[in-house]
């Protein structure tokens, strides 16, 4: 009798003790202090430094003939000198062309027939303009998020031609409304995509392709009811799920943006919020403005189940991490990717959003309450 | 030392099987059927039985079932009948109330939440049913009707959470899905949706009373079995001829703390504390979104809410430029 | 008797009527006859002078706290734990040292209390069922306060020392977790405080529905209240069984609570639902 008490004891104990992280744990405060505001992570779960690969050759000085004066078929980087065009043409090569493509589409042939360069032929060479444009945009308009550590193909690809994150509509959403087989209203599954909780989880298609954006704000701004604010309790769990997946692709919990003693109060979230803000919006564009553009030059096996083409969401750039790359800049080694003038616009979101970010967050002491002296030097 | 604390017998005994004093009402017999666990007897008393299965409480049986079964039926046709993937997945499915689109229309399509309406209307058929048995009960053995207006208490709650408040709203969209999970996520995204309902005053006043029944019936349960050398568990004879038992247990507190209740009011606390916890849960659930639409806000202007220093950030949506 | 002549430890005000017989000399775990004796109805002991003494302090120094935030408003002080950047060692006073003391004050009239408790106990032949059930609280606090922070490396993991504001630290530790109510050990926990809630109703109503009886009727037996039971659901524990299994659900309430914020965190940094996955991957099915 006993010995059955002590095994299963032991069993109860060892399936708890499977489910465990009992490592050495490296903390974050980003807030007021017994706030709550915290990001406790694991050592073994950060993830390691991505190797940043080097340049194909070193960046050439500017100058010289433009590339809409060598080349023919230049739409995108005309303006680009010469020397710096094939540069960057390497640098696509290195950043997305696979290594081990057969010969036919190993290196330039990826995207170029190479009896005729100019040719558009390849749906590559056809995507790969639209892409330019959207990287383009994505660090001179949305510089908001990017800041000046900017995107460059590499971010997302990684060396593959298909980003390892990205998604197509899902066969969740196009359920027949009239039955219950099989239909579970869009919830309840175990989704990584929220984390695995049972929230809503489709959550690419409305906040990333659609308006629902503009709905991710649920409470009200006033604290009586009113006829304009009738929002239902499952848009809320709608605006969950999609923070569920922001915290699995930025490897972050609720508290590095929010204090959730209010979700809405913008005095009470960290500058990340309003980064996030702006994220959120980049995303969108991207896929509403450059790649479903795109979807009659993709062949059906690089589309989705229901023909749409795979886009980007938080995961496809940051891939688990709070800044993309760790935040090292590869912007640098192709300055043609900056914008169609060369120079990023001016940051948006406010005067603090962008000195604010790493001053909150390395300093938490700058939170301390108006009664409390400065925080101790030192002690940051 | 070790020595023994009274936690589980150790000598059981058995006698005839104790049929009880004759109900006076009641259209059913009692049950005959009766025997004696010995593991039930080692926490407390060893027989079951006999039960008594009256009109109310076949009918509350049949509702509750009728329930169990939409509910499971409904979660394993989502998973298209697959068995294995219900048993996975179960704690994540769910029976969904209908979508907001419906209002609070009374028969919504079965597969657009008409089920779900159904399954509710069981289980309040069943809890409703199952009450008036504890009020019939009650009667026919001539005790006072305490044990069915606490579980009218409960069910006040339930049906809150489920009906009232979604006729209040004109949505049943607002009501609890069944499933394990989907019931949690419902609890999150309502205290997300309405401010957060930790400044709600009658979730604070909810949690109070929880909290105080967990520590009152560890209390009142620690001073029984630590007198019950003298014969504490005989309650109704300590209150009617007060023992040494209560004796020492009143005395106790009254060292302890300064005050005591007795062996009858210790009961009355026990009470009211228990059922005041659904009670005033029910009130801050019926008075979110019909009076107060963002919890913290109200606290706010109420100037009860927590200050914390300002982080300086700005609504982008605010800024010129605007919401993109 | 003599007016104002008094036996042994017996106070100036006035004892419940049966109340003296009780008063003995005797129990005491420290001290022996030096504080045993009675203020008013309190014991006091060696242990309520160090309660005394530990709790008088702790509170004067959050209302000192309350003094240096700028408000006595009840809803809104706030003591709260140093930054986590201090780690183990003692803060500044207003940077949270306040806390850490207050804290340690807390940590000595709490054990103080149970410890006087057992003394009482003994004085009045009682089991120690009490003291027992009241360190399961303690342990909770401590849970809190002490060992979670202790795992992780700084006490400025503790909950913050005020009404609303303790309640927006429960509210953000949750939400490090993504979804709090996924976390297994807050399930059995919840389970338990419900349950609990649930038994005491109906054990105060029942021993309230055979003590008082409709209108005409004599007071009940506890054959009864096991009809009543019996009747209703076909088991009646009984009237020892109960005060056991209340015990039992309130004492594993505050268990699990405790087991549940100490993993989070030093045991789990992920959101509680991923935390499931073992099941969805089991070897048995995927």
């Amino acid at each position: 009798m006993s010995r059955l008490v002590t095994l299963s004891v032991g069993a109860v104990a060892a399936l708890a003790i499977a489910g465990c992280e009992p490592g050495a744990k490296v903390s974050t405060q980003t807030g007021f202090r017994g706030a709550g505001l915290n990001q406790i992570n694991d050592v073994s779960n950060i993830k390691a430094a991505v190797a940043i690969p080097a340049e194909a050759y070193p960046l050439p000085p500017d100058g010289g003939p433009t590339a809409g004066q060598t080349y023919q078929n230049v739409q995108v980087l005309r303006n680009v000198s010469t020397e710096r065009f094939n540069h960057l043409m390497a640098q696509m090569n290195l950043w997305v062309v696979p290594a081990n493509a057969p010969a036919e589409q190993a290196g330039c042939n990826y995207c170029h027939n190479p009896a005729n360069m100019a040719s558009d032929e390849k749906y590559t060479k056809v995507v790969a303009r639209r892409m330019l444009q959207m990287t383009q945009n994505i660090n001179s308009r949305w510089s908001s998020h990017v800041k000046q550590t900017g995107v460059t193909c590499y971010t997302c690809h990684r060396g593959n031609a298909v980003p390892a994150a990205v998604w197509a509509r899902a066969d969740n959403t196009s359920a027949d409304p009239d039955t219950i087989r099989g239909n579970k209203r869009g919830q309840n599954t175990p989704d990584p995509n929220v984390g695995y909780a049972s929230l809503p989880s489709d959550v690419f298609g409305p906040y990333f392709a659609g308006q629902a954006a503009d709905e991710i704000r649920v409470a009200s701004a006033r604290a009586l009811p009113s006829p304009d604010h009738a929002v239902s309790i499952k848009t809320a769990e709608a605006s969950y799920g999609l923070m569920m997946h922001l915290s699995s692709a930025l490897g972050v919990n609720c508290t590095y943006c929010h204090n959730s003693q209010s979700f809405r109060a913008w005095n009470l979230s960290t500058a990340q919020r309003a980064t996030a803000y702006y994220g959120i919006r980049m995303v969108r564009d991207t896929n509403q403005s450059y790649i479903e553009s795109l979807t009659s030059v993709f062949p059906a096996y690089r589309k989705g189940p229901h023909g749409d083409p795979y886009k980007v969401n938080c995961t496809t750039c940051h891939q688990g991490v709070s800044k993309p790359l760790g935040g090292v800049s590869m912007i640098a080694q192709a300055p043609a990717l900056r914008g169609p003038g060369g120079a990023p616009a001016p940051a948006e979101a406010g005067p603090n959003a962008g000195a604010a970010v790493p001053a909150a967050f390395n300093q938490p002491g700058t939170l301390t309450g108006r009664n409390e002296p400065a925080p101790i030097p030192g002690r940051q | 030392m070790l020595r023994y604390q009274n936690v589980f017998t150790q000598v059981q005994l058995r006698g005839p099987i104790e049929n009880g004093p004759a109900i006076r009402t009641g259209s059913f017999v009692r049950g005959r059927s009766a025997h004696f666990n010995y593991w039930a007897g080692k926490l407390g008393a060893a027989q079951i039985g006999p039960i008594y299965l009256g009109k109310l409480g076949l009918a509350s049986l049949v509702c509750a079932f009728l329930a169990f079964e939409i509910i499971g039926l409904n979660m394993w046709a989502s998973v298209n009948w697959d068995p294995i993937q219900f048993v996975r997945q179960l704690p994540w499915l769910a029976l969904e109330p209908p979508g907001p689109e419906w209002g609070f229309t009374p028969f919504v399509p079965l597969a657009q939440g008409g089920w779900w309406q159904m399954a509710g209307f069981f289980m309040t058929a069943a809890l409703l049913l199952w009450w008036l048995r504890t009020f019939r009960r009650a009667r026919a053995l001539g005790l006072g009707n305490h044990v069915a207006w606490a579980f009218g208490a409960g069910i006040f709650l339930i049906l809150t959470l489920g009906f009232i408040r979604p006729l209040l709203m004109g949505s049943w969209a607002e009501a609890v899905p069944f499933g394990i999970f989907p019931h949690l996520d419902w609890t999150a995204a309502f205290s997300i949706r309405y401010g957060n309902l930790f400044y709600n005053p009658f979730h604070c006043l909810s949690i109070v009373f929880l909290y105080g029944s967990t520590l009152l019936f560890a209390m009142h349960g620690a001073t029984v079995l630590a007198t019950a050398r003298y014969g504490a568990e005989r309650e109704l004879e300590q209150i009617t001829d007060r023992g040494t038992a209560f004796e020492r247990g009143m005395l106790f507190w009254r060292w302890t703390m300064g005050f005591n209740a007795t062996a009858e009011s210790i009961h009355r606390w026990a009470w009211w504390f228990a059922i005041l916890c659904p009670i005033t849960g029910g009130i801050g659930i019926l008075l979110t979104g019909t009076v107060v639409d963002n919890w913290y806000l109200w606290a706010v202007i109420n100037q009860f809410a927590a200050d914390y220093p300002s982080t300086g950030v700005l609504d982008p949506a605010a800024l010129p430029g605007g919401a993109l | 008797m003599r007016r104002g002549a008094r036996r042994s430890g017996g106070g100036v005000m006035a004892l419940l009527s049966f109340e003296r017989k009780y008063r003995v000399r005797g129990g005491t775990l420290i001290g022996g006859d030096l504080f045993d004796f009675w203020v008013g109805p309190f014991y006091v002991g060696f242990f309520g002078v160090t309660t005394a003494i530990a709790a008088s302090l702790g509170t004067a120094l959050i209302f000192y706290g309350a003094a240096v935030q700028g408000t006595f408003n009840p809803w809104l002080i706030n003591i709260a734990p140093p930054d986590i950047s201090y780690g183990l060692s003692l803060a500044p006073l207003k940077q949270g040292g306040l806390w850490q003391i207050i804290t340690v004050c807390a940590i000595i009239a709490f054990c103080s209390w149970a410890l006087r408790q057992v003394e009482i106990s003994r004085k009045l032949g009682m089991g120690y069922h009490v003291p027992f059930a009241y360190s399961f609280a303690i342990f909770a606090y401590v849970s809190l306060v002490v060992i979670r922070p202790w795992l992780l490396g700084a006490w400025g993991f503790g909950f913050p020392y005020g009404i609303f504001s303790h309640l927006d630290w429960v509210s953000n530790t949750g939400y490090q977790y993504l979804h709090f109510h996924y976390n297994p050990a807050h399930m059995l926990a919840v389970s338990f405080f419900f349950v609990t809630g649930g038994a005491l109703a109906f054990h105060g109503a029942l021993v309230l529905s055979a003590a008082n009886p409709p209108k005409g009727e004599y007071v009940k037996t506890p054959e009864y209240e096991d009809a009543f039971f019996r009747d209703t659901i076909g088991y009646s524990i009984g009237t020892l069984g109960i005060h056991r299994l209340g015990l039992f659900l309130a004492l594993s309430a505050g268990f699990w609570s405790a087991i549940c914020i100490i993993i989070s965190g030093p045991f789990w940094t992920r959101g509680w639902p991923e935390w499931w996955t073992w099941w969805l991957n089991l070897p048995i099915w995927s």
